[in-house]
Formats: C-alpha cells, structure tokens, sequence
C-alpha cells in the first residue's frame, strides 16, 4: 500500500464533510457502549483489561524465544515456517509459491498485515489475480480505497455504491440495496472461486509458542474457508502476534472479541496445528507460516517503544478516540489507523513521512484506558515527538523548523527565568491585546487563523493575576 | 491546618487572572492559609508534550526549587499537576538527586477540587448558583488524576445549583494545546459537538477544572453562542464575578 500520510489533513479536511462517513462516525459510540456491555460480563472487567495486558507485556518481553519456540512447535507439526525480513522478501515467498504451481488466482482472508505489505498488488503485478472475501475487504477491492477501519473495513460505504460496483464488475446482474442480497450475491460471485482454489491466503491473530497453533477470528467464515479448501495454505503474520500457551491465547480471544466488535467470542475462531494429517480427509496438505518482520526487530530493540509491539489490532482505540471519530480512517494513509496506526505507522515508515499522526492527538488518553493490550499511545505519541525534535537516526527523526525550535526553547528558557518570563508576558500583551474589543481577542498580528478562525481568546490580564497579588496581597 | 501553596497555572495568571483571584477568595473564605510565590511561572508542560526534553527540564527544576519545600500545592489545573506527579519524576530519571525531589514533592501536589473533597472534606464551600449546571470530565481530571466524583459533589453543594447530566460529558473538548491551533479544523469539530451537547442540556452554565478546556469551550461559545457561559469551577465555587478580561 502506497503511503498517503503526508496528506493527512487534506484527507481529514475532505472526510469531515463527508456525510456518508459522518454518519457511521456517530454510530461508533453506541459501539463503545456495546464494547462495555460485554467487558461487563467478566467478574471484574478491570482486572480481565489488566490480565489481558499483562499477557501481552510478557510475551512482547520474551518475543525472541517464544518465536524460536513457536517455530519449533509449528514445524513439528508439519508447517513450514518462513522468516521474511520485509514486506518484499514476505510477497517474493508467497508470489514464488504460486508461481511454481501455475496458481493463477488466490482467495485471502482479511489481513492487515498484507495491507501493510502490498501483497496483492505483488500478487497481480506477477499475474496472480488475489480475491479478498471478507466481505469488506472484497468490496474495498473492488473500489480500490484503502481500509477505513482496521476491523471493518468498507464500514463507510454507501449500499448503492456498492450495488453500482458489484454490477459494474460483474459480481451482481440486478440493483440491491439491501444488505442480505448485496452479502448473498458476493458470496456466490466467491463460493464458485472457492470450488476450484488451489492457494489461500490468511492473516494470523494469534500463534500459540507451546503448540505451534496459528488462530483465526472471523464472522464470516470466509477465513475458515481460505484454511480449508486449498491445497495449499499461506498465512501470514508480524512478529508479535505471538503468545506462550493456549491458555493465554484462550483468554486473549475473550478480551479481543470484546474489544473489536464487543461480542463474547467472533462467529468463527478456527485453530490450526499444522496441515492435514495422514489419517485426516480436510484441510489444506501444504500450511506456509510466514513471519513478517519489516521493521519490528528494530521496534523491539528500543525498549521504550516495544510497548507498541502489544497491539492486538482490535480496534478498541479507533473506536474510542475522538479525533478519529471525526476524520476516519482513510486520514491515517495507510493500512493502519486510529491511536494505534498513530503509534505504529511513524516507525515503520519514518518519523520523517509521518509527522501528522503523532502531533494530531489531544492526547486525552481514552486510547490507553480502552487497550486490552496495555499500549500507552499518548506517551508514545509524546516519545515519536521527541525523537523527531531530537532527529533520531533509527527512525528517521528530522528535526523541528528553525521557527519552532527557536520558539520552543524561549519559552522553556523563559519558563526557567521568573524575570525573562514576566517581560514576555508583558511584551504577549502588549501584541495581543492591541486589537481587544471589551475583552475579548479575534485577531493577533493581524490574522485571524488557527485557533482565531473558529473561537475566541479572552485579552491578556491587565493585571495578571501574578501583577494583581503582588500590589494586592502581598 | 497546612498552609497551600496556590500554584496559578500560566494561562490562569494571563488569560484567566479572575479564575485565579476566584482561588484567593475561596481560600479566604474558607480560612485555609495560603502562600502565592510570586517567581512561580509555567509547569513546562508545553514543552514535554512538544518533546523537546532538555528544555523541560529545567523548567522542572524551576518549578520544585520553587515549591519544593511547600507542605502541599494546590492547582486549578489538572493537566499541571500530573505533568508534576507523573513526569517530573520521568524526566528527571537521570539525576537521582532532583528525581527525589521530584517524587517528594509529587505527593503533595493537589488539584482544587481534589485537595477541597478528599484531603480536607470540604464538600460545601459556602457557594451559591442558583441555576442548572452542566460538568466537563476534562481528560487530565478523569484520566490523568481519577477526579470526576469531587467537582461533582462541591456544584451539587452550592446552594441553588442542580446539576444536569451532559451527554458525552467525558469526550475530549478538542484543546489538547497546540493541536488547537495547528489542526484547527479537526479541533473545532470537537469543541463544536461539546458546545452542542452543553446546548442540549439545558444547563445554565458549562464548568470544569482545566484551563485549557475552558479557553478552548468557552473561546467558542463566546463566538458562536454569545448567550451562554462557560466558567472554571473555581469561578463558580467562589461566586461570579466579571468574565475574564483586560
């Protein structure tokens, strides 16, 4: 997926008078509230949120081994298990499989991590038509947008647009705006796809070290269907998806599904240990584990960023998050969106190519209240600040303009030296309070923008309080 | 009865002076003893949340040599005192020294209402509103410092005033600082749906503990809805006075 995040507020400047996604926005709090509802059901929704998280810690802090261990266990039993350093390296994989068994279409499952690494356009530039058939994801395709929700992906879209283009590529003969129908029709248009697959593509939610175990969560069962009806079975997975034992990962599907879609469980959880065994009749004889790297070695060696490795992708942050709930996902520019895209995307891609995701944040925390997975995002939106001030070299720090910097450390310098301070309050004053009108400010300098353009600022004190108590109580 | 330090914020002591002289008369009327330091200036958290490290931390370093030996501090802002609580002792990790310190004067460092409510059990502070009430869960109150049930109980003790429900009440307003202005656009659209909720409450006045929220909700509403008002608590629980202003 080409990055677009260098058009984020042209993006959210776009998407805010969008109807159509305005109206899907509103309807994520009643989501939020749904959320809430099922975490109720815990004996103590606090400490689950808490266990939760601390399976997370733990696993991030023994990625390494648990890796190692998973492999191992996987392998025995019979999955082949690939370590890709990159997105180009994961898609080469998975492009040269089909080709050696002149595969000439593949059927996928919803994966983020293959919107990260622009496998289907690796697929067809190689002649491999790939066909989403999450049903969101298979629309998105069809359109050709970027995902507008980690979880659910074409979300936003408008019934008739999709009937137009169901009619458009031939999925569909006869207008529908009904949900049901428009479901059906795509389903038959895959079912025929499904009969003759050879190679399917799935993501991962969760690899389990003890068992060599790859889990699936789904609600439509199209996942399912991509692990069962090929021969051949790829899925694809980050590094950190993993977990030390089926215990864990057993109580992590419960705090996952309560987070992303606020179920108990998703419709469909499917475990995979390996591919068909002799003496089995179903299941797909080859499974290819791949495990993306693309910068996630460099993230865990930085231990104050390796928190970010926890994310589970449930979505609970977009949902949450207040600035997302007005501008969307397609603001973010690439696969992943929200508090936790803003938290990952600028150190995959650079501090440099992202700058908006992690200074566009209020940072009012309900992220890091909601995470089942225990991220802090306002403190790593604080540390991605940092490091682009401090032009870090392992992320692509590149500094602040002159402007800002020389604004930054005179404030801070000021703030340090009561003198200094007071006469830069007084020279404020006098600039801003120029064109004051019964005490209040619309202009400074003569411009009314930023924070002019939409409100007011009350006229800087004369006096202070500061120069009030010193001749009134002091 | 310990003697509070009164920390004025520093948009407070230049956009908000009333708020702080609201301060001086609640603590007045209450007996409690006060002190001002009047080379106090800004908590740095501006530049910690802009990233710029070094620099904060000398503001920092300001900021405990002049409250360092006080027996408590007393905030209107709730964003200032978790920037002293909680990052002060982060910032200053690296020199043990001053990270005591740091720590040492983090537990003694209250927002108002927090300090009013649980270390003094003062619910009724001898106020009086007569009308209907609406509260802003501010984010660095709620989720920085756990303070939502005490501005409650000192406006439901003002005499005359009844407090309303809001919806969405704890949604960020859209402040967030400098991202007001810088992504203005997207800032609007949040302080606009907390100035719609406000409205539809049909409470008489707006209030909340955090200055930036105040500047942010009730710079909008001075231009959008005129008619209406928005105040710090602190102004409500001492009794209105003029508005803001030079």
């Amino acid at each position: 997926m080409k990055p677009q995040t260098h058009r984020y507020k042209e993006i959210a400047r776009e998407q805010m008078t969008d109807r159509r996604a305005r109206g899907f926005l509103d309807l994520l709090k009643a989501l939020a509230g749904k959320r809430k509802a099922a975490y109720d059901d815990f004996p103590d929704p606090d400490a689950a949120r808490e266990y939760s998280r601390a399976i997370r810690a733990a696993a991030v802090a023994h990625l390494p081994q648990l890796l190692e261990q998973f492999e191992k266990s996987a392998t025995r039993a019979g999955a082949k298990v690939y370590w890709a350093a990159d997105a180009e390296d994961a898609n080469a994989y998975i492009v040269r499989l089909a080709k050696e068994r002149n595969i000439s279409y593949v059927i996928k499952g919803k994966s983020m991590v293959t919107e990260e690494s622009g496998l289907n356009e690796a697929l067809a530039a190689e002649g491999v038509q790939p066909y989403e058939s999450d049903l969101g994801e298979f629309i998105i395709q069809l359109l050709e947008r970027p995902p507008f929700h980690i979880v659910g992906p074409a979300i936003n879209i408008d019934p008739q647009e999709i009937s137009d283009i169901f009619i458009e590529k031939g999925v569909m003969s006869d207008a529908t705006t009904d949900p049901v129908e428009l479901g059906y029709a795509a389903r038959c248009y895959l079912r025929e796809k499904f009969h003759h697959l050879e190679m399917g593509i799935t993501g991962i939610n969760m690899a389990v070290a003890e068992t060599g175990t790859i889990i699936n969560v789904e609600n439509e069962g199209n996942i399912r269907f991509c692990k069962s009806s090929p021969d051949i079975q790829v899925s694809i997975m980050s590094l950190e998806k993993v977990v030390p034992t089926m215990k864990e990962a057993l109580f992590m599907l419960r705090t996952l599904c309560r987070s992303a879609t606020g179920q108990k469980l998703g419709a469909y959880v499917s475990m995979d240990t390996g591919p068909k065994k002799q003496e089995e009749i179903d299941g797909p004889s080859e499974l290819h584990i791949v495990i993306l790297d693309n910068g996630r070695s460099t993230i865990y060696e930085d231990a104050t960023y390796r928190e970010v490795l926890q994310c589970i992708r449930c979505g609970a942050c977009l949902g949450n998050c207040p600035i997302y709930g007005k501008i969307g996902g397609y603001s973010y520019g690439w696969a992943y969106s929200g508090p936790m895209g803003q938290a990952l995307t600028p150190l995959l891609l650079g501090l440099d190519r992202t700058k908006d995701l992690y200074y566009s944040c209020t940072l009012c925390r309900t992220c890091r209240d909601v995470c089942p997975a225990g991220l802090h995002h306002p403190r790593l939106l604080r540390r991605h600040r940092q490091k682009q001030r401090e032009k870090d070299t392992v992320f692509h720090g590149s500094g602040l303009n002159v402007r800002e910097e020389i604004g930054l450390r005179g404030f801070a310098l000021a703030a340090a030296t009561p003198t200094l301070w007071r006469s830069a309050i007084r020279a404020a004053r006098l600039a801003i309070n120029r064109k004051s009108n019964g005490g209040i400010v619309r202009e400074v300098l003569g411009k009314s923008e930023g924070w002019l353009a939409s409100r007011d600022l009350p006229c800087i004190g004369s006096p202070t309080f500061n120069e009030w108590f010193r001749k009134n109580r002091s | 009865m310990k003697r509070v330090s009164v920390h004025i914020p520093c948009m407070v002591d230049t956009l908000m002076p009333n708020t702080g002289r609201s301060v001086i008369r609640l603590l007045e009327r209450l007996d409690i003893p006060y002190i001002y330091h009047t080379n106090q200036t800004c908590c740095g958290l501006p530049a910690y949340n802009a990233g710029i490290v070094p620099e904060t931390k000398k503001v920092a370093k300001h900021f405990i040599n002049v409250f360092g030996r006080d027996e408590v501090v007393v905030s209107t802002s709730g964003s200032c005192v978790n920037m002293i609580r909680k990052h002060y002792p982060e910032i200053l990790a690296d020199e043990p020294d001053w990270q005591r310190r740091a720590a040492d004067l983090s537990s003694r460092v209250f927002e108002l209402t927090q300090y009013l409510v649980d270390v003094l059990a003062i619910e009724d502070v001898g106020g009086e509103f007569k009308g209907k009430v609406a509260y802003h869960e501010s984010c660095a109150l709620l989720r920085g410092l756990g303070v939502s049930e005490q501005p409650k109980k000192l406006i439901r003790a003002l005499k005359g005033a009844e407090l309303v429900e809001m919806q969405h009440a704890d949604t960020c307003c859209g402040f967030g600082g400098e991202f007001a202005h810088a992504y203005h656009e997207i800032s609007e659209e949040m302080v606009a749906e907390k100035a719609n909720a406000f409205l539809a409450s049909g409470a008489d006045v707006l209030t909340m503990g955090e200055p930036g929220c105040y500047l942010n909700v009730s710079g909008y509403i001075s231009r959008h809805h005129p008619d209406k008002r928005v105040v710090h608590i602190a102004d409500l629980l001492a009794g209105l006075s003029d508005s803001q202003g030079c």
